[in-house]
Formats: structure tokens, C-alpha cells, sequence
């Protein structure tokens, strides 16, 4: 293990080596930088670890933070769409951030040395696994993997042995609540269940020839040792250890300050019948685990029956500490995001809401279902959260040079902190840097400290700070006039930016963590370019289970050919599988949701003839609107075709053939109500259902069916 | 244990082991097989490992399977219980298989002779990487942690696995990807006599006729001549003459299969010198027909073996791992696993396709593949059929206790030059395992090798019994062994109710005192087992009890007092094709009682959809209930 560490660092040096050379040559300035690992903490070291860093978060003026999970997205439909509203953006990062798991975590607490007119970091990496390290209740401890992003750690060279042998593991808030109360019940419980199962033993009736002879043979052996310890007690001869053989499985000893006989040896069956005996035939003795995992039992003698009830509670009560001991010990890494929290430390991170979604997650309880609840709830972990891929957007310097490149971390960091990227590349586009950040592992310390392993959090983190010093900077914040800046957060020229993150970086929507909105001022951060018409989502029609060879392009002139040329105006594929229609207006949704309806009803000429049966071709295309995607994506199941998804967890929709009238116009008038919250009024309402009435009762004629549906677009325009 | 090497013979070393040691513990058992050498094989050294495993599957007379897995059930009533039929089994075995993947296949083809076990062990080590960035074989797969865990405390390298893991694509992916990935195929067309031709039919053959007599006679003709470069290009571009590698090509546009093949029909009448491939179309079929002209007879014999080699490249790149599946099924030799259906269900849905909604078609797809599966769980019923031992340490060491059949482990294996972490002894111990069992069965195929397509009869009858009762293999949670009793009984499905709602932290036992009281059913013999902490099953001894408490529970509990503030206080109940339907429709909540409810509240819509089915599927077969493993 320790080796692989060594290989991993020596080769970045040997990299590095080279890097140097060039970078002598051209920088007379810069010293030579230095390598040494950053602070790897696994189960190990993790205690003195976390000793260390309380005191280095509590210096700290910020503490930036970088996650390494198993996977992105659990579906491919599941990854930021362009037609994804707020609300489904946040459900699509909920899903992530519950499915997989975080295995790096970088901690790296930057503190402003006023003596060195520089920052000092002190980067952390910690291995985490979610190894089940006490006993809870099912469901099993189970996490999704992304085969790419396997793929994609492999190739960063990420150590997946150490991670899940020596990983940390941790417990969320909401599973101590949960394991400690359970605690408190089975203790509660227990007391009351010995009464019960007591006179339930002595019931028991024994069925077996062998158990009775056991049974006595213990009866026996228990009388006897307790009578030699009466006798002994009177003053009589030492208790004699009986035969030798028995000796082995008999052992006298004191427990509590109390004699007791220590069983070894003997199968779970055969102390249950011993318990039995001797609940049933000895009043003074007692029975008890006291060691669940060995399973080492002892039988005590009590003098009385206080001294006996008194015994009980206390292996009880110690019992139970044991316990809580060990639910707290499983805490584990959830003691650095306590840390993290309690210090209040502004949290910087780069496009981090995926992340702090996955710490709620992870470390507080499940992700609550909206926006906006999880927006209150984390505020209160974490008051002060950045994001530096807001704060390059948002600067008038850093802003023109980003576009430049991408503003990834790796080229963010490139050309904000070329000196200390040094090696990466890019210096020519580089800006001076105006801070200057030392980097300190344990007692090693340098001021021009350079990694370079990407991908490892532990080193995200600390480019994600460096990042952040930079741009403060370049906002016009002096670290030098600043004597003691008390808070970051509350400084004037960062506080516009605090507590907004990307929900999505390519749509450029972005959520206030304040309010749990999105935030109007959007589009002033967003500085890509849609290529997409504006997308109203209650002109939607999400459309599945159509005919595999079907393109989007005839998708949109089948529905054109019959609600009019202008009446589509996007067909987004979402996958293989299925498509968004956006109409004109929002009535042609709940209209062609109607005229699909008829037409698969109707297995007459005009079903056949009509322009959008060859949208309908197979009989498994599926349609409904905007709501329902919300609700598949709300669902746990991820399949990895939409169809796939819908049909699974769709079952509700499924359109079924001519069945029920009754249900059929429930069913119709609920998707009808669902699309179009907003528009709908009821006389809409009120033809729909006549319509469906005038169907069920046959009245409805197929060339009605044209004349209604076909000119759609008249209809709707007036 | 005795281990003897003969460390001279360099290049074939050959470990003999003498098994006559007691096993005392469970534990020691794997310890002792440290030293067993088994082929690692990752994707470095996989195409030498393909080329030795085919020659020891084609002189074996068996081959046994062991998967290492990532998980298998994720709540508790999501493993096999004693209640589950063969069908229920398999949509439990069929969800595992769906989500968690393999890491590790063992594959061991061996040969009994007499009661010696000629065995050559490979542990593969699989990783679902996208080798051809297609988005296959697998776009996620779950893993638990509990199983990862135990996988590293036994050594297992997940660096190795994931690095260098050998990726798979399943037959119908393979299929789906033909024309994901630009390759040519060699046309393998039947040629039919063919159909009466159409006028158009005519047409089309005319032209494409004169397109490349034209063509030819063009290259014939510059190959005399010495032109100018410019004149060259030219005439390259008027002809559409392109290059395959070093021979000159055409590429002839398609429509339709049907003008594919015109277009072979037609080659194949003009000309010994002319080679059709054909070029898949972006959504399947064929987009066109390249016709590469080669210079002489012996030219075209050597073309036809560049294009198969390339294809045995290309099929190894694009199967991967799935070679060796294909080459046990090609050799038809019977298939040893332990709990075949587990492993069985996780082969089918990675390397064949994705499985069918129903155990029948499951088992008829399997039986193309693999027409003998042979499962040593299975033939351990067959000793006593009261004992059952559910993991493979104790069965071994349970016959070992019981029986006289020693067994020698002869493994031939070449070196490792390595000595790293050796894995996939299961597929050891489940060879050790079977031979034991032939011989304490007196179950002696000698005559396996005269006749390789059909097993030998005497094991026919074990052969394709995907036995329902049981547990997983290998369970890192509980590895306790759980030998049946004598509280075995045959139970109809019809007698079992499915109880909850009743508030948690019930036992079975208050459970039961409760529903004394309640009805007067239950005046009768019955028994309660808990299932997870949501739900219980109700055992009735008397045909028609269970229909008549139901019936009370539908009518609210008229005229029983106590049954009705029960359900009011929330009980439920549900008969066994609720839960058969949940176990169908795929209903795997955490908690069984969610399912039920479930599978309850979308009882109208599925009983229109499935009305075809017999709804008695269930009845049919009884079960065996064993009342301590619940």
C-alpha cells in the first residue's frame, strides 16, 4: 500500500523533473517547485488526522472542498437535458447523489498568513467507503458504479484497493438518529421480552430424546457447581472443578465481583438449552452473553433477588454503551463534515452543487424532494457556500480570458495560477498571479508545491482554493489590507456571489441557495449560447415507444402534417427512445394527447390513413406531458432507455386497448388536467369529456374524428 | 494437506494434491487452497489463455462455472426464501442479475478418471469496460459494499480487475453494435435460387452489370497504360473507383436486402475475381455492396484469409471475454455449477441477452447454449433429502464426514511467473464436489468421451434442475450453514397467506398468539413465519382454511370482533399470487409489504393484461416448505 504511494509520487516527480528544467529556464522568480504528497488519510492515520485538521479548519479563512464518486448519472436520459426545468434538474442531481457513492474526498483548509504575506494550504485527501460497519436494519449498503467513470478514475490512476480496504467509513446523521434509537428500543424491550420469553421457556416442552439428556447432564453440572459454591461459601472445602474433560467447557471464574462459569465449546443449540435450564431450575444463577460476538457466555450467582435484577441492569447498561460506542465510532468520516459545519468556514468549491448534494446525502439524511427544501436544510450546515466557476463567470477580467478555454478546474487553474500550474501549461495565456499560496503537509512546507494529480480530490481541492484566491483577488479584494478578515462571506464584494451555484453548467441555470430558487439574474452568468428556441415545458408533449428507425425530422412532419406546419416548433430527443415535442400552444398538447387516444381506439381505415399513425406504428408509442417526465424522474428505478423507464414505473399509463369507458375518461381527463394546470379552464374540460362520452356510447363517427382533429390548428386558433 | 512440487518441470508443472485431511473448520478450508494454482487471466494475457482453455475444454469431459459477483440481494426478501417456487426464484435470481455484475468468472474444464479429478482452473477477471465506446456492455451495475468488502479481505485485487479486467458485449449486443462499429462483413449470403425477377429487378441488375463491367475494363485497360496523374484522379472519380488496402474496390449503392442480393447474385455469375463485402447502414441491414477485385485465383484465396482473420480479430476485440462462453457452448460438454440458477441467470443476461419474462423461456434459451447443466446443490439433495448445505466449504467438508470417497486434485497447470493472489477456488471445490458426489452416487461417466454430444444417461436425470430452495452460494453476510430438518413439509401455495400492517416489532410468536384469538380459523393447526420485518407468511395445515380466513379479512372482519380491530388497526392480507405478481411485475421495494400493496393496487390492470396466463402457474407445483428457514 504504502509502496504504491511511493511509485505514484515518483513518478510525478520524475514528470515534474522535466517541467522544471524548461521552467528554470524561462522564470527566473520561481523556485524550483517542490513535490511531496499531499495528506492521503485512510482508516488508519484518520483519527490523528482529524485531530490535525480541527485546528487547521478553525484557522482556516476558507476550506475548499472537491468529491470523487462512482458515477454521474444512472441513466443516459438522466444527464442535464436542455428541456429540463428547475425542478427537474434538481431531481436528476438528487437521483445521482443518492445512487452512487463518494470514494475521495478532498478537505484543504487555506489560512492567510499575515507574517508571509501569503495563503497556506494544507491539502487533505481522504479515502471514504461506505463499508456497513454496524449492524443496521435492511436495506443492505448498496451503491451504482458508472462504468466510464470506473474507467475514468482507472485512468487517473485511482487506487480502488486502498479505497475499499481502507477506506473511511461513516455514518449520516439521520443513521446514528435511526441506529441509536433503535438502541434505546431494543433496550426498552429487552426487559419486558426476558419476562416473556421466560415463561415461555419454562413452557417449552422438550421434544428431543438427546435434548432431555442434555438437558439433565447441564441441570446436573449447574447444581453441582452451585452447590460447591454454597458449600465454599459456608466455609466448606474449594470448589472442586469436576471431571477434566467438562473442565474445558466449564470454567469458574468472577464476573462482576460475583462466581460465574464461563461456557466454552458448545453449539448454539446447546446453550439455548442450558439457558433454558437455567432459567427454568435456578432462581440465584443467571444467564448471560456477554460478549454477542464471541459469543462468550457465563452463568453468575446472584445472592439475592435485588443482587440479581441489579446484575441484569448493569451488563445491560454496559451492553448498551457498548453500543452507543460503536455507533459512534462508525461516525466515522461524518465527524469532517460536523467539523466543517460547526466552524460555519466559507466552503468553496468549483460547479459544486452535484457535491453538496451528495453531502447532504451522505453525511445528513436523504435529499429532501424539492429545490427549495434542500436549499433551507443545507443552509443550515453550511451558511456560506461559493462556487468558483460562478465567480470566474462573473468577473469582468477572468471572464474573456475563460472563454478562451472551458472553465474546468484543470484550465481555470491553468490561467489563473500559471506559476503554480506551472507544469500543466497555458502560462502564455497566464495572468500574473497576485496572491501567493504556500502549501504545507505535516512539517513539510513550500511555496511552490505541485502535485499535479488530477482528479485526485484531495489536489481538485486545492487548485478549486487557489482558484478562489485568485479571483478574490481579481475582484478587487486586498488580502494585505485586510489585517483579520473575520469573514470572508461577509465582504461586501463577495457576498453577491455567495450561495449560487450551477444546477446545470451548459444551461446555465443557477440555484440561490438562499431562497432555493433559480435565480433571475441567470443568464448574466451564462455565457453559452442556446441554440434551442425559448422552452415553454407546458407546451410540451413527451412522446416514448415509437418506432426505433423513426428520426426526430419525421417525427415533427408527422405531427405538423396534422396539426399544421407552424404547430411544432422543437423535437428534442431525449434518447433512442423517446422525444419532447414542443407545440406552438400549449391546447395542442392536451389535443394531440386526445387524438392519439381516439386514434388507437379506432382500428378503422382513418387510423390507419391518418398522418400520425406512422408516429403510432408497433402500438407501444406512449405519450402524456410535461408533468409525467417529472414524475419518471422522480422515480428510484433507472433504467437505461426512457422507454425502458416508462414502461416500468408506468404502468399507470399504459394506454390499454378499448377497456372501460369509465376509467378511460378518468384517465384522459387527469392528463388533460395535469398538462395544462395554467390554461386549462373548464369548458375545455367540459368538451373533452363530452367527446369521450359521445365515443363510449359509439356516437362518435369516424369521419367526426377527422373533422374534429384534423384541423387542429383552426381549432385552436380561434 | 500434502503439497508436493516437482519444481525441475519448468514448463508443465503439475500440483498434485492428496485431499485426506478432516476439515475441522470452515475457514481452514480456503487457507488450504491457497496454494492451488489457478490461471489468473486479465486482458494482458487473454489471448494466449483462449488458445490453452480451448484445448482443455475440447479434452475435458466437463466444465465448471463459478461467478464472483457484486451483490446479490438487497433486502431480505429479496433472496430465495422457502417459499418461493421455481418461477418466483427465477424474477429474483433475474433482478440480481440485472443490476449487479460480475467480477471474476471461473471457468475449469476437467475429467473424472476414476477418483482422480484432471482439472485445468482459469479465473477470469471481467471488467464491463466500453472498449468500443458504444455504450456497452453495461452503462452502470450496482455493487454492495458488504461484498466488496469481503471480496478485498480475501486479496481480490480491484485495481487489476478494473485496469485490466477483460471486457464482454452479449450476443445480442453484438448484434445491436454490427453497425455501430465500421467494419465490413464478409457476405455470408445463402445464395437462394432466386425468385421470379421483377421487371425492376431486371433493371436494377442491367445497370449495376454494366457499372462494373465498365469499371473493370477501366482498370484493366490504365493498369496497361501510362497515364498522367491528373487523367488518373480523373478517372477514379468518374468510375467511383476506390482502394481496399492494396486491391482496387467499388462500391455499389443498395436499397434493400432484395438488392443485395441481386447484386451477389449477379457478381457471382460475372466474375471468379471479384469479392462482394458488405457495409452495414447506420440503423441496421446493409447500406451497400463493395466489390474488391483481386488479381488472380491464388489472390483471391489470400484475400478470403485476410478477411477471415480479420474477422477472428475483430470478433475477439468485439467479444471479448463472451469467446470462452462460445467455446464451452460449441464443445456441448456438460456445464457443472453450484446453484445453477444464480449463475446461470447472470451468464445469460451478460453474455446472450437480456432475460425473458418467464423461467420457461428462460430455461429453452439457456438449453440452445448449454443442453446439459449439471448443479451440485442439486446432487446434494440427492444423498439425504432431508440434509442441505447451502455453501460449498461445508458441503465439502459435510461428505467428507459422512462418506468414504476420497477424491485427488490434479491440477496442470503451467506456472504463474508470478506467485500473486490466486482466486476462483470455488470453481475448484465445485469440480472436488461433483466428483465426490458421482462417486458416492455411483454416478461413474466413463463413458463420457465416446459419445460427445449426449450426457451420459445415468447423470441425465440431474442435469437442468434449476432448483428453487436455494440460498445463495456464497453470502458474505450469514455463512452459517443451514442444514434442513425434519420440519420439512409440502405445502400447496394455496394454504400460505401473507399477512402485514401488523405494526413493527412484532415477533412471530406474538404474531401468532394474536391471531389465535382472532378467527376461528386459526382454532385449527397453523403456523406464522416472519419474512422481513413487514411482512409474514401464515402456513394453514387445512385445505380451505386460507380461502375462508381471507374471505373474512375482505369482509372487514364481520362477526369477529378482534379480527376487525386488527384491520383497522391496519393488517393486511393477501394469497400467493399477490406475491407471485410482485416477484412478475418486479416490484422490489425494500419492504415486502410495499410490494404487496403494490402489486395489490395494480391488480385490475395486470389481470386484463395477463388474463391469458393460467393464474394457477403457482398452484401447479408444490412446495416444500422447510418451517426453520424462514
Amino acid at each position: 500500500m504504502k509502496n504504491q504511494w511511493i511509485v505514484r509520487v515518483l513518478s510525478k516527480t520524475l514528470t515534474l523533473a522535466s517541467h522544471t528544467r524548461s521552467l528554470c529556464s524561462s522564470t527566473t522568480t520561481s523556485s524550483p517547485s517542490t513535490t511531496f504528497s499531499l495528506k492521503n488519510v485512510t482508516k488508519s492515520n484518520f483519527e490523528s488526522a482529524l485531530t490535525d485538521l480541527r485546528c487547521l479548519v478553525r484557522d482556516a479563512d476558507f476550506v475548499s472542498i472537491d468529491l470523487e464518486m462512482t458515477g454521474v448519472t444512472s441513466a443516459p436520459w438522466r444527464e442535464s437535458l436542455e428541456c429540463d426545468r428547475f425542478d427537474i434538474r434538481y431531481l436528476k442531481t438528487k437521483d445521482s447523489a443518492e445512487k452512487f457513492a463518494v470514494v475521495q474526498f478532498g478537505v484543504c483548509p487555506f489560512r492567510w498568513d499575515r507574517s508571509k504575506q501569503s495563503f497556506v494550504a494544507h491539502p487533505h485527501n481522504f479515502y471514504i467507503f461506505p463499508r456497513q460497519e454496524i449492524p443496521v436494519d435492511w436495506p443492505s449498503y448498496e451503491f451504482l458504479c458508472q462504468t466510464t467513470s470506473l474507467d475514468f478514475l482507472a485512468k487517473y490512476q485511482f487506487d480502488f484497493n486502498l479505497c475499499i480496504q481502507e477506506g473511511i467509513s461513516y455514518l449520516s446523521r439521520g443513521q446514528e438518529d435511526e441506529a441509536l434509537r433503535r438502541l434505546h428500543i431494543v433496550y426498552e424491550d429487552e426487559l419486558s421480552e426476558m419476562q416473556c420469553n421466560l415463561r415461555e421457556a419454562r413452557d417449552t416442552p422438550l421434544v428431543r430424546v438427546a435434548d432431555v439428556l442434555f438437558t439433565e447432564r447441564m441441570k446436573n453440572r449447574i447444581s453441582e457447581w452451585r452447590d460447591g459454591l454454597l458449600l465454599h461459601r459456608k466455609g466448606g472445602s474449594k470448589f472442586q472443578e469436576s471431571s477434566s474433560d467438562s473442565s474445558q467447557q466449564f470454567q469458574t471464574i468472577f464476573f462482576k465481583m460475583r462466581p460465574a462459569l464461563l461456557l466454552n465449546g458448545f453449539t448454539s443449540r446447546q446453550l439455548r438449552l442450558i439457558q433454558l435450564v437455567t432459567e427454568k431450575h435456578f432462581e440465584d444463577l443467571v444467564y448471560i452473553y456477554t460478549n454477542v460476538e464471541t459469543s462468550s457466555v457465563q452463568i453468575v450467582y446472584t445472592d439475592s433477588k435485588n443482587d440479581r435484577e441489579g446484575l441484569v441492569k448493569e451488563v445491560k447498561d454496559g451492553r448498551r454503551k457498548e453500543a452507543e460506542m460503536k455507533i459512534k465510532a462508525a461516525v466515522g468520516f461524518r465527524h469532517v463534515f460536523d467539523l466543517l459545519s460547526s466552524e460555519q468556514k466559507l466552503i468553496v468549491g468549483h460547479n459544486c452543487f452535484l457535491d453538496i448534494a451528495h453531502i447532504y446525502s451522505k453525511f445528513v439524511g436523504p435529499l429532501p424532494l424539492t429545490a427549495e427544501e434542500f436549499s433551507t436544510s443545507i443552509h443550515k450546515y453550511f451558511p456560506y457556500i461559493i462556487d468558483t466557476k460562478i465567480l470566474l463567470n462573473a468577473n469582468d477580467v477572468l471572464r474573456p480570458m475563460m472563454k478562451k478555454g472551458s472553465t474546468s478546474l484543470a484550465k481555470a487553474f491553468a490561467c489563473v495560477c500559471p506559476e503554480i500550474a506551472s507544469g500543466v501549461n497555458g502560462s502564455g495565456l497566464g495572468l500574473k498571479p497576485r496572491v501567493q499560496v504556500e502549501v504545507q503537509v505535516d512539517d513539510m512546507r513550500s511555496s511552490n508545491w505541485n502535485s499535479g494529480a488530477k482528479h485526485e480530490a484531495g489536489y481538485d481541492a486545492f487548485m478549486t482554493g487557489c482558484v478562489f484566491a485568485q479571483a478574490c483577488s481579481h475582484l478587487g479584494f486586498d488580502f494585505k489590507l485586510h489585517s483579520s478578515f473575520t469573514n470572508l462571506a461577509n465582504d461586501e464584494k463577495l457576498r453577491k456571489h455567495i450561495n449560487l451555484l450551477y444546477l446545470s453548467w451548459f444551461s446555465g441555470e443557477i440555484i440561490d441557495l438562499r431562497t432555493g430558487k433559480q435565480t433571475a439574474e441567470s443568464s448574466y452568468y451564462n455565457s453559452l449560447k442556446t441554440k434551442y428556441p425559448k422552452i415553454v415545458f407546458s407546451n410540451i408533449a413527451l412522446i416514448w415507444g415509437f418506432p426505433l428507425k423513426l428520426k426526430a425530422r419525421e417525427i415533427r412532419e408527422c405531427i405538423s402534417k396534422t396539426f399544421g406546419p407552424l404547430s411544432v416548433t422543437l423535437v428534442y430527443n431525449l434518447d433512442e427512445t423517446a422525444v419532447f415535442v414542443q407545440f406552438s400552444k400549449a391546447e395542442l398538447v392536451s389535443d394531440f394527447l386526445r387524438l392519439k387516444e381516439i386514434l388507437e381506439r379506432s382500428n378503422g381505415p382513418i387510423s390507419v390513413l391518418h398522418p400520425l399513425s406512422k408516429l403510432l406504428e408497433g402500438g407501444n408509442t406512449r405519450a402524456a406531458t410535461y408533468e409525467v417526465y417529472k414524475e419518471i424522474c422522480s422515480s428510484p428505478i433507472s433504467e437505461v432507455l426512457f422507454a425502458d423507464q416508462a414502461e416500468m414505473i408506468g404502468i399507470k399509463w399504459k394506454t390499454e386497448p378499448v377497456g372501460s369507458n369509465v376509467e378511460a375518461e378518468t384517465r384522459v381527463g387527469e392528463t388533460f388536467i395535469q398538462g395544462d394546470e395554467m390554461n386549462a379552464n373548464e369548458s375545455d374540460l367540459g368538451k373533452i369529456s363530452s367527446m369521450i362520452n359521445d365515443l363510449s356510447r359509439g356516437h362518435f363517427r369516424e369521419s367526426e374524428i377527422i373533422d374534429s382533429s384534423y384541423p387542429a390548428e383552426a381549432q385552436v386558433s380561434k | 494437506m500434502v503439497l508436493r512440487r516437482t519444481m525441475s518441470q519448468r514448463r508443465f508443472l503439475c500440483t498434485k494434491i492428496t485431499n485426506h485431511h478432516r476439515h475441522d473448520h470452515r475457514h481452514d478450508h480456503h487457507h488450504n487452497h491457497r496454494r492451488w494454482p489457478i490461471k489468473q487471466v486479465t486482458k494482458s494475457n487473454f489471448s494466449e489463455a483462449l488458445e490453452q482453455i480451448k484445448n482443455h475444454i475440447h479434452g475435458s469431459d466437463f466444465v465448471a462455472v463459478s461467478l464472483q459477483r457484486t451483490g446479490s440481494h438487497s433486502s431480505p426478501w429479496h433472496r430465495v426464501l422457502p417459499i418461493d417456487t421455481v418461477e418466483t426464484s427465477y424474477f429474483k435470481a433475474k433482478y440480481a442479475a440485472e443490476r449487479f455484475q460480475v467480477l471474476q468468472f471461473a471457468v475449469c474444464p476437467f475429467s473424472l478418471r476414476a477418483s482422480k479429478v484432471i482439472a485445468h482452473p482459469y479465473n477470469f477477471h471481467l471488467f464491463p469496460r466500453d472498449e468500443l465506446k458504444i455504450g456497452m456492455p453495461s452503462y452502470s451495475f450496482s455493487c454492495q459494499s458488504s461484498y466488496l468488502t469481503s471480496m478485498a479481505r480475501e486479496g481480490f485485487d480491484f485495481n487489476a480487475c478494473i485496469y485490466d479486467g477483460i471486457s464482454y458485449l452479449s450476443r445480442t449486443q453484438e448484434l445491436a453494435s454490427k453497425d455501430r462499429i465500421e467494419n465490413l462483413v464478409p457476405s455470408k449470403y445463402m445464395l437462394q435460387s432466386s425468385s421470379a425477377n421483377s421487371v425492376a429487378d431486371a433493371v436494377f441488375v442491367e445497370r449495376i452489370k454494366s457499372r462494373v463491367k465498365h469499371w473493370r475494363n477501366a482498370l484493366n485497360d490504365s493498369s496497361t497504360r501510362t497515364e498522367d496523374a491528373l487523367i488518373k484522379c480523373l478517372r477514379k472519380l468518374v468510375l467511383g473507383s476506390e482502394a481496399y488496402g492494396s486491391r482496387p474496390c467499388l462500391s455499389i449503392d443498395v436499397c434493400s436486402e432484395r438488392q443485395v442480393q441481386l447484386t451477389l447474385e449477379m457478381l457471382r455469375e460475372f466474375s471468379d475475381d471479384l469479392v462482394p463485402l458488405l457495409v452495414p447502414a447506420n440503423g441496421g441491414g446493409t447500406q451497400a455492396v463493395r466489390v474488391v477485385l483481386t488479381s488472380s485465383k491464388e489472390d483471391r484465396e489470400s484475400f478470403q484469409r485476410e478477411l477471415q482473420d480479420l474477422e477472428a480479430e475483430q470478433n475477439k476485440r468485439v467479444r471479448g471475454f463472451r469467446e470462452v462462453i462460445e467455446l464451452i457452448s460449441a464443445s456441448q460438454k456438460p456445464v457443472v455449477a453450484h446453484n445453477s440458477l444464480n449463475d446461470f441467470t447472470f451468464i445469460h443476461s451478460k453474455f446472450l441477452s437480456s432475460l425473458p419474462s418467464s423461467m420457461d423461456e428462460f430455461k429453452c434459451s439457456l438449453s440452445l447454449v448449454f443442453p446439459h447443466i449439471l448443479d451440485v446443490s442439486h446432487l446434494m439433495k440427492e444423498i439425504g433429502p432431508l440434509k442441505k448445505v447451502t455453501n460449498l466449504p461445508a458441503a465439502i467438508s459435510y461428505l467428507k464426514r459422512r462418506f468414504f470417497a476420497p477424491i485427488d486434485m490434479e491440477i496442470c497447470h503451467q506456472a504463474d511467473a508470478n506467485e500473486g493472489k490466486i482466486h476462483g477456488y470455488n470453481v475448484l471445490r465445485i469440480s472436488e464436489l461433483f466428483a465426490k458426489l458421482c462417486s458416492i452416487l455411483r454416478i461413474v461417466p466413463e463413458t463420457l468421451e465416446a459419445d460427445n454430444n449426449r450426457l451420459p444417461s445415468v447423470l441425465e436425470g440431474y442435469a437442468n434442475v434449476f432448483s428453487p430452495c436455494s440460498p445463495s452460494s456464497y453470502d458474505p453476510i450469514d455463512r452459517d450453514i443451514s442444514v434442513w430438518t425434519d420440519n420439512t413439509r409440502k405445502v400447496d401455495g394455496k394454504d400460505l397467506v401473507f399477512l402485514w400492517g401488523f405494526g413493527g416489532g412484532m415477533s412471530a410468536r406474538m404474531l401468532k398468539k394474536l391471531l389465535r384469538n382472532s378467527h376461528e380459523v386459526f382454532s385449527e393447526e397453523f403456523d406464522v413465519r416472519l419474512l422481513d420485518k413487514s411482512c409474514a407468511v401464515v402456513v394453514f395445515c387445512n385445505p380451505g382454511s386460507s380461502e375462508s380466513f381471507l374471505e373474512a379479512m375482505d369482509s372487514g372482519g364481520v362477526s369477529c370482533e378482534s379480527l376487525r380491530e386488527m384491520i383497522s388497526d391496519g393488517l393486511r392480507a393477501t394469497d400467493y399470487q399477490t406475491y407471485w405478481r410482485a416477484c412478475r411485475l418486479g416490484l422490489w421495494e425494500a419492504d415486502l409489504a410495499d410490494a404487496l400493496d403494490k402489486a395489490l393496487a395494480d391488480d385490475d390492470s395486470l389481470s386484463k393484461a395477463h388474463s391469458e396466463e393460467p393464474s394457477e402457474i403457482c398452484w401447479n407445483s408444490e412446495l416444500m416448505i422447510n418451517l426453520d428457514a424462514l
